[in-house]
């Protein structure tokens, strides 16, 4: 079975330095794949670049066979691939059910028209919405915050209601932004559970970037380390955690 | 699934006390033109209210829902009042009912007004904050200078343009409507403050259904956030573009009463220039961004405060521009909102404090 | 050949102009990140000042642009600290609508003191046209003076900015209130003397704009205001070079497009031409360009 992502040789450069250089990496389906390095290492920029944020300067992404290199933020999404942001980037004004439904909207479509008229097509579609989020938010126990402003909840419901809405785009691929940050042991705890849950009820393969390394030998299958924009190792969450190297890299000399 | 329908019923009940405002104070006026009691200055300014709070809930889809600075309202406004105005004077002769034909000029106006919106909002959206505000003026004054430069007129072999002068046009015989500066003199008087009811009232409907729909949704998103927008596959162009056409077109609407309101239409910088813009944004502000009721609210109370000062005549806008100040301070200085805060926990006992969370 | 020079000197001329005021705008936006829709009215209370110190007070010339000066000054740093300084931290619409209730109480306050009646005002130049090639073309004194006036007002704001502790607190304060306050910079007082600066500009900038323009009502401001506002956008708004850049192309294009296009569609031309620059270059001709960081 071919992997469902496959990053070939990736790169980017800002002004002649080297940010992300020959990244590689492969994704099976429902694999939960932790990408780790230390502080500055380029972690984020591979999100951003996967996510299209950035435009990478070579190489080649394939989601699920399709090559979607070189996309912009919008048209990645709607191909497949969701993510969270480091810094938590809700609609702040929005209430919690409507987040969810902003992620919603290209899978459950009705249009201008019909909204402004209020057409039967907009109450059905719309009770669709309000029926789906809900069961989203009950997996990440926020169906009671529902009516909260979004910039009201708490950091650690924010976390999840950005993965929440992330997962209302109906994905391939779920890119997690360091989830933990911020969290306390109890928090990352539930946080792990939440994660390995949302892979298997939601059958979802889910790549994850993370310093808690509680969390990621926890749950995480396979490990990339990233160093200096460079892959240092690549395997097994045990083998590369004991790897002197990467132990090097986080420690230093 | 409960709490989502009484945010809904909640959402509902706002909008019918934002429709009921507005038809309860046209009976209220209604009653009064009925039986006499109302002013020749109150009657005149009664159309001027319905135009301006319709420009107040067009601006605020764009300021409030859509997060963008626009200085230049009064632009799609001049555009809106001018097309309208223009079919009227070339109908005015034609056997159309007068009531058909003015239906066309609001379409007309509407119409206009949008493709211009579109047409702007293209390179103007991809700017941002401050930027944009300076764009979106630049254009309005751009509209309003070449719609004074216009000269239009039809004979028998169509339609002429110039932006020179009268003689350019090089009609045979025909009429000129529109001169220049001078603009379009006796567009038929088709505006009432019924008709102006109505119209707000199709506007509130638009955006305040809008706003609690699907596409609004995606409207305040991209406005609360751009880059976590993309991230969910919204496209920022088009939702941006859709909000600020149509409140263009409202925007033209406006223009469209104010032009069938008085028997000469010029584009003044006092009516068509950024300061007119400003004014509308300053109803806006005052009112509440996002908050449309206040729109329309803000709308009516700042135009009927200089005339209800006209008693102290000169003092009058003086009085507006320390109003405004002080408003703004009131409501926005964080110093004062903790004073104000405090009179209020001193009066209501503790503090409800909504929703929050700690 | 002749009438271009001249059409051109009198551009550079307007265009001095605008630069004098743009660096008001631009200094204060830099500083403050808010537009100051009253910097127009400031100039007007500048003119009208002089004016009075003039022709009422009999002053001399040198003295009454120091008394211009010194009452725009007082009147930038009293509308900061009633006006702005309270909404520091409010959101910049709150800010923009304040700025233009100033702009309307100076408007309106000009009105009640001088009424709309237009005053003619005495040129501040006593210098004689210069006349060059056989008298051909003629050069007026307000025009040199005007653009010498901005070239050393240019060249000393830049030398002041780079060279001088309070310039470089400007700068700090400009790039980050927070940090400004933690190396010890009086952020308040910097302020300040960002907006006296700014106003005493506009104050030269009043009497020269009515030196050439010699009408003055208590919308005069206005429109110089807005245009001199474009030309700091056009320069990219925050840079000094970028404020002088822009008032000159402004000036410059504004005469020329009424020589040689249309006096009717100067203006229509003017913003056209800010809005294509901004389209090529979004954030101005010397504006630096700002990236989120994700």
């Amino acid at each position: 079975m071919a992997a469902l992502l496959k990053v070939d040789s990736l790169g980017i450069s800002f002004g002649g330095l080297k940010a992300v250089d020959k990244f590689n990496v492969e994704i099976e389906k429902n694999e939960l794949y932790g990408l780790i390095g230390p502080n500055g290492a380029g972690k984020t920029t591979v999100f951003n670049l996967l996510t299209g944020v950035y435009k990478p300067t070579n190489g080649q992404i394939t989601l699920d066979g399709d090559n979607i290199t070189g996309l912009d933020c919008e048209a990645i999404n709607k191909k497949g691939i969701a993510r969270t942001f480091q810094n938590i980037r809700l609609f702040s004004q929005l209430s919690v059910l409507d987040n969810v439904k902003v992620g919603l909207h290209n899978n459950h479509a009705y249009s201008t028209l019909d909204g402004i008229f209020r057409t039967p097509k907009f109450r059905k579609v719309e009770k669709q919405m309000d029926e789906r989020a809900l069961e989203l938010l009950k997996v990440f126990e926020l169906e009671g915050y529902c009516d909260y402003k979004a910039s009201n909840l708490p950091y650690g419901q924010q976390r999840k209601l950005e993965i929440a809405r992330a997962l209302a785009t109906e994905p391939k691929l779920l890119l997690l932004d360091e989830p933990a940050a911020g969290m306390n042991p109890n928090e990352t705890e539930e946080l792990m559970n939440t994660i390995r849950l949302v892979r298997d009820k939601f059958d979802m393969t889910i790549l994850l970037i993370e310093h808690d390394m509680k969390l990621v030998s926890g749950i995480c299958d396979r490990l990339t380390v990233l160093n200096f924009g460079q892959v240092l190792k690549q395997g097994l969450t045990q083998d590369v955690l004991h790897d002197p190297e990467v132990i090097k890299a986080y420690l230093g000399d | 699934m409960d709490k989502v329908n009484v945010e809904k019923q909640k959402i509902f009940r706002s909008n019918l006390i934002t429709f009921g405002m507005v038809i309860a104070a046209y009976i209220v006026v209604e009653v009064m033109m009925k039986t006499g009691n109302i002013t020749s200055l109150l009657k005149g300014l009664l159309v001027p209210l319905c135009i301006y709070s319709i420009l107040a809930v067009s601006l605020n889809l764009v300021v409030g829902i859509s997060g963008e600075l626009s200085l230049g309202h009064a632009g799609f406004m001049c555009i809106g009042a001018f097309t309208s105005a223009t079919w009227s004077m070339l109908m005015k002769s034609s056997s159309m009912p007068e009531g058909i034909r003015f239906f066309f000029a609001i379409l007309i106006g509407a119409v206009s007004a949008a493709f211009f919106g579109f047409l702007i909002g293209i390179p103007v959206l991809r700017l941002k904050g401050d930027y944009l505000a300076i764009v979106t003026l630049a254009f309005g004054e751009i509209i309003k200078n070449l719609v004074n430069a216009l000269y239009f007129g039809v004979d028998a072999k169509g339609p002429h343009f110039s932006l020179e002068d009268s003689m350019h046009l090089n009609m045979d015989g025909g009429t000129i409507i529109i001169k220049g500066a001078q603009g379009i003199t006796g567009a038929p008087k088709n505006s009432n403050f019924t008709i102006g009811v109505i119209l707000l009232l199709i506007a509130l409907f638009i955006v305040l259904n809008l706003i609690n729909s699907r596409t609004g949704r995606a409207i305040m998103a991209i406005r609360d956030n751009r880059i976590a927008a993309e991230s969910v596959g919204l496209n920022i162009t088009k939702y941006k573009l859709l909000a600020f056409t149509i409140s263009a077109a409202i925007a033209g609407v406006g223009g469209v009463l104010y032009a069938h309101n008085l028997s000469s239409l010029q584009a003044l910088p006092k009516n068509f220039g950024y300061n007119q813009s400003i004014m509308i944004l300053v109803f806006v502000v005052m009112g509440g961004i996002g908050n449309i009721r206040g729109s329309v609210i803000a709308a009516v109370v700042l135009t009927l405060l200089p005339e209800l000062l006209r008693g102290l005549s000169d003092y009058r806008m003086l009085i507006y521009a320390v109003v405004l100040i002080f408003m703004m301070l009131f409501t926005s200085a964080p110093a004062f909102m903790q004073y104000r805060e405090r009179i209020m926990t001193a009066l209501h006992g503790k503090n409800k404090g909504g929703k929050e969370m700690d | 050949m002749m009438s271009f020079i001249s059409y051109l000197l009198n551009g550079l001329s307007l265009g001095s102009v605008y630069a004098i005021i743009a660096l008001g705008y631009t200094m204060v936006y830099g500083i403050a990140k808010m537009l100051n829709f009253a910097h127009g009215d400031i100039l007007m209370v500048g003119g009208y000042t002089a004016f009075i110190a003039l022709n009422s007070m009999g002053l001399p010339i040198p003295v009454a642009v120091l008394v211009s000066m010194a009452v725009c000054t007082l009147l930038g740093i009293t509308i900061e600290k009633v006006a702005y300084k309270p909404l520091r931290q409010a959101n910049s619409l709150s800010v923009l609508i304040t700025a233009i209730g100033v702009s309307y109480l100076l408007q309106n306050l000009a009105q009640l003191i001088f009424s709309a009646n237009p005053k003619s005002f005495s040129s501040f130049v006593p210098l004689k046209p210069v006349k060059l090639a056989g008298g051909q073309l003629t050069i007026s004194g307000e025009t040199i003076v005007t653009i010498v006036t901005c070239i050393i007002i240019v060249t000393g704001l830049v030398t002041f900015i780079n060279k001088t502790k309070a310039g470089q607190a400007m700068l700090a304060v400009s790039e980050d209130k927070g940090a400004a306050t933690l190396m010890g910079v009086d952020v308040n007082g910097t302020i300040s003397m960002t907006f006296a600066i700014g106003s005493a500009l506009a104050a030269i900038g009043g009497i020269l704009l009515c030196s050439a323009y010699p009408t003055l009502t208590p919308t005069t401001g206005a429109m110089p205001g807005i245009k001199a506002f474009v030309a700091a956008v056009l320069g990219g708004i925050g840079s000094i070079p970028g404020a002088f850049i822009g008032g000159i192309i402004l000036g410059v294009l504004e005469n020329l497009a009424k020589a040689y296009i249309s006096s009717k569609l100067s203006d229509a031309i003017v913003f056209s031409v800010l809005i294509i620059v901004l389209l090529v270059k979004p954030t101005g001709i010397l504006g630096k360009k700002i990236m989120e960081k994700v």
